[in-house]
């Protein structure tokens, strides 16, 4: 019997009303539908429907004066994610949480209480949390410096994990003859006291149906790939070049391998903007109308931010002032944005307008516009070369951009053998192919100690 | 006394307000964390037109895991997950000042009211607990430390809520205008606990503002619910002193300038209610039974009121003298107050006050018509607005509650016969609060 070809995994990012900043000015859009809970609702069953992986929603603490020309982050992840669990059975939830403006213990509980409420479904996509606006609203004039901020993450990440490996299996006992609930003998506290948070648990939440939520991260830069092999079970990853992810790729598992980690431990997912048609022209003329409906003054300014540059240092119709730029090292923002935006800009000697319209709003991940059988193409040939294991898929226009996608792209994955044609698990750990993490009890201090007094 | 008559919260904890509710073979032992128990609850607080299911919490594990189910799944995730599935009843999370960051809390009960329309409140609480500043590395604060950060706490909250004026979201795809940035403020707050500078990143409440619910009993707490509370319950364990502290909470407001008449007040009580007295006289003794039996009456007396071990000397049967209850075990103040009141008022011996006090709270057991008649003696005194009902076992009880208690009282004339709005606030009979700074504008024009 022949061997059954790679399978793909694909979730879908909903990012507001699609990728592109002009989204949600495309015809036939609720233009403020990504401030409504049925928004994520209808995209969340549809992806259900097409048997993806699981919805990943990105997040930002903070708005900035950008909302005059476009949605941003607004309802919290993890609230809407419990919402998405009420009307789904199977389909994966990942949510953004900070590990910068966040306590540990909180976390770990709102995670595993997702993870409780959908049956196994939860996942944590780390992020550290790079911009000054998001730093103001926690009592900070700006971000901590960047390599502290990935020191702070691993703590946190290591710190919530134990949290969830408090309830040891079978603490939960229930007998009604000798009116014992729990046993308290397996019930542990952790008794972290690290350089940057002490916390005592046990959590109060018994242990996860799927082992424990899933933990996704993204980083780029040399810490954040490293903290990705360390931690990561799903990487997301920003990548417009094939040969970029595969050079990511293999970084990031033969760093994991350094860990004692085996590479099918991690599953690596670039982002993926698509733009669906069904002929090229149709296609063309889709791309087109969503370059325009960015709105300019949008378009630079973001396109400033990324930089680290003032506004007015960018003009329409000149290159980027690459002498004014800062090394990518002592860039304050995401490195990983900003290295691929100035390299593109710098190989294809692109004007800033140029630069605009190639990013198109999509900021560095890939864009892909095309038929169903040319979007696929791109995506198999990427897995095939051993550049992904998947995508984590950012429609250009939500929710009709992705309906395209779920109907159109999904079949053409699964008639070439790609993509599975039901799910074969209930958990999101089963979805991905993951190990799910063997009990280890926690580290705790001195004695049992399990309950708090 | 609100003159629309009687409101109801429901107090959702574990499988009930009695120790030994989980004990029933009715309950499986997963229900702390099904929620799908949790569902049957709200549908059926939300037959009874109950204004709103109020969860209690605390952030760590508490040791009483080893007897029975404990606060467990997160309350403002549990109230989403219980909003999408109901239409009409609210959904009060309990969070701590003391362990959340203004900016998060502000913003996830906000998403909490988005999603359910309008329906979301937060029952605020300092957390006094060492156990729970231990998951967080810190330490209890003195209570008027708690107190202040609480009111700092609150006033931000509010402020992160008004920042964004109705109207400011524009979405004009023509002119590619989304929002209106004038239209959104930052909060640019910068105080003695917290800075932050806002604006939140959600939109305003569909009722203007989450409601404001708090329990507030000793000195500082009682200041707190009169300058910041929209709904006080807690513990009130007789009708003169549920109005005298009604009277209180109301002058304080007063005297900061609100409007006292705009407070709901809810104390706690716990009914155990059957057709007739005798089946509600069966169904506590029922429950009474399941719990471990004491080596004495007095020492199960004592544990059950809060006592010191041994401060009875085995005697169960005359009036407890009010001073005992100084050396009440329980670690809040409101409780010792109120039973010391209580003692004095009614002469009750331990074994007498045990039932009529359960857990801190007032416990009435009787029939359809006794329960209904406590309710509406103490409504009718202008003690009230109302109660939060904490069944000893959450499903059973609250449904006979609600088969039987609320008919009566609809009967009665004192209870609604259907929700009078499609928010928490409409449902309390609370105003929707004035955006301050939209009122700058109008004012500036």
């Amino acid at each position: 019997m022949p061997e059954r070809p790679r399978q793909l995994h694909v979730n879908v990012n909903i990012l507001q009303a699609g990728v592109f900043g002009g989204s949600w000015r495309f015809p036939g859009t609720g233009p403020l539908s990504s401030y409504r809970l049925d928004h994520y609702l209808r995209v969340a069953r549809k992806a259900e429907a097409a048997l993806l992986d699981a919805v990943f929603l990105a997040d930002g603490a903070a708005i900035r004066d950008n909302i005059r020309y476009r949605p941003t982050s607004s309802l919290e992840p993890t609230i809407v994610l419990t919402a998405i669990a009420r009307v789904t059975e199977r389909i994966g939830l990942i949510g953004t949480l900070s590990s910068s403006f966040n306590d540990p213990f909180n976390v770990a509980r709102r995670l595993a209480t997702l993870d409780q409420l959908s049956g196994g479904r939860a996942g944590w996509n780390v992020v550290t949390t790079a911009d000054a606006a998001s730093a103001r609203n926690f009592g900070l004039d700006q971000a901590v410096e960047h390599g502290l901020r990935y020191e702070i993450a691993a703590e946190f990440v290591a710190v919530v994990r134990a949290l969830w490996q408090s309830w040891e299996p079978g603490a939960l006992v229930a007998d009604r003859e000798r009116g014992v609930f729990a046993d308290t003998s397996k019930i542990h506290a952790i008794d972290h006291h690290g350089a940057h948070f002490a916390v005592a648990g046990p959590l109060n939440v018994p242990g996860s149906p799927q082992g424990e939520p899933v933990i996704v991260q993204a980083g780029a830069s040399n810490d954040g790939r490293a903290l990705a092999a360390r931690v990561g079970e799903v990487v997301f990853t920003a990548a417009d070049t094939r040969a970029a992810a595969r050079e990511y790729y293999l970084d990031v598992k033969s760093r994991a391998a350094a860990f004692g980690r085996r590479p099918d431990e991690i599953v690596i997912l670039p982002g993926l903007s698509t733009v669906v048609g069904s002929t090229d022209a149709e296609v063309r003329q889709r791309r087109e109308l969503l370059s325009e409906l960015v709105h300019p003054r949008y378009a630079i300014g973001r396109l400033a931010g990324q930089l680290g540059l003032p506004e007015e240092t960018l003009a329409l119709d000149r290159p980027l002032p690459f002498e004014l730029l800062p090394e990518p090292e002592q860039a304050t923002g995401s490195r990983t944005f900003h290295g691929i935006v100035v390299e593109t800009a710098r190989r294809e000697q692109l004007t800033v307008r140029q630069l605009l319209h190639r990013l198109g709003g999509g900021m560095g991940h890939r864009i892909v516009a095309g038929t169903p059988e040319q979007i696929a193409d791109t995506m198999i040939d990427w897995v095939d070369h051993g550049a992904a294991d998947g995508f984590n898929v950012m429609p250009d226009v939500l929710p009709e951009g992705f309906d395209d996608f779920a109907d159109q792209v999904i079949p053409e994955l699964q008639r070439r053998g790609r993509f599975r044609t039901g799910y074969e698990g209930t958990t999101l750990r089963q979805h991905l192919g993951l190990p799910e993490p063997a009990y280890v009890r926690p580290r705790a201090g001195a004695g049992s100690g399990a309950v708090d007094e | 006394m609100s003159d629309d008559g009687l409101h109801f919260l429901v107090n959702v904890t574990g499988a009930g307000y009695h120790r030994a509710a989980w004990l029933d073979p009715d309950v499986p032992p997963g229900s702390f964390i099904d929620v799908g128990y949790y569902q049957g609850v709200a549908e059926t607080a939300e037959r009874g037109l109950f204004d709103a299911l109020l969860l209690p919490d605390i952030p760590q594990q508490n040791a009483g895991i080893a007897t029975g189910p404990t606060q467990s799944l997160e309350p403002t995730l549990l109230c989403t997950a219980l909003a999408v599935t109901t239409e009409r009843v609210g959904f009060i999370p309990t969070l701590s000042t003391s362990f959340n960051r203004p900016y998060n809390l502000a913003r996830r009960v906000l998403s909490l009211d988005h999603a359910s329309n309008g329906r979301g409140g937060w029952n605020v609480v300092t957390t006094a607990a060492p156990g729970a500043a231990a998951n967080f590395g810190q330490e209890v604060l003195p209570r008027e430390d708690r107190y202040r950060r609480a009111a700092e706490f609150v006033d931000l909250a509010n402020r992160l809520w008004d920042g964004w004026e109705d109207g400011a979201l524009v979405g004009d795809q023509q002119s590619g205008e989304f929002a209106d940035p004038a239209k959104i403020h930052p909060a640019a707050h910068h105080g003695e606990f917290f800075d932050v500078e806002g604006p939140l990143n959600v939109p305003r409440s569909p009722q203007g503002r989450p409601v404001i619910v708090q329990a507030g009993a000793s000195d500082p707490g009682i200041r707190f619910a009169a300058t910041h509370a929209e709904v006080v319950y807690g513990a009130q364990l007789s009708l003169p002193g549920a109005a005298e502290f009604a009277r209180e909470v109301r002058a304080i407001a007063a005297a900061h300038g609100r409007d006292g008449d705009q407070i709901r007040f809810l104390p706690a009580l716990v009914p155990v209610v059957a057709p007739t007295e005798q089946e509600a006289a069966e169904r506590w003794e029922h429950l009474q039974s399941r719990l471990p039996p004491g080596p004495t009456e007095a020492a199960r007396l004592e544990a059950a009121l809060w006592l010191a071990p041994g401060i009875l000397g085995g005697d169960v049967d005359s009036p407890l003298a009010p001073e005992i209850f100084t050396h009440s075990q329980i670690p809040h103040e409101g409780f010792p107050r109120a039973a010391a009141r209580f003692a004095a008022e009614t002469g009750y011996s331990a074994r007498e006050f045990a039932r009529h006090i359960a857990g801190g709270h007032r416990l009435v057991i009787g029939s359809t018509q006794q329960v209904a008649d406590h309710i509406e003696e103490w409504w009718r005194a202008g003690a009230v607005d109302g109660f939060t009902i904490a069944p000893p076992a959450l499903a059973h009880d609250l449904q006979s509650f609600v088969d039987l208690v609320v008919p009566e009282l609809q009967r009665r004339g004192i209870y609604r016969d259907r929700y009078p709005g499609r928010t928490l606030r409409a449902n309390l009979g609370l105003p929707v609060p004035a955006n301050p700074f939209a009122a700058l504008v109008d004012t500036a024009k």
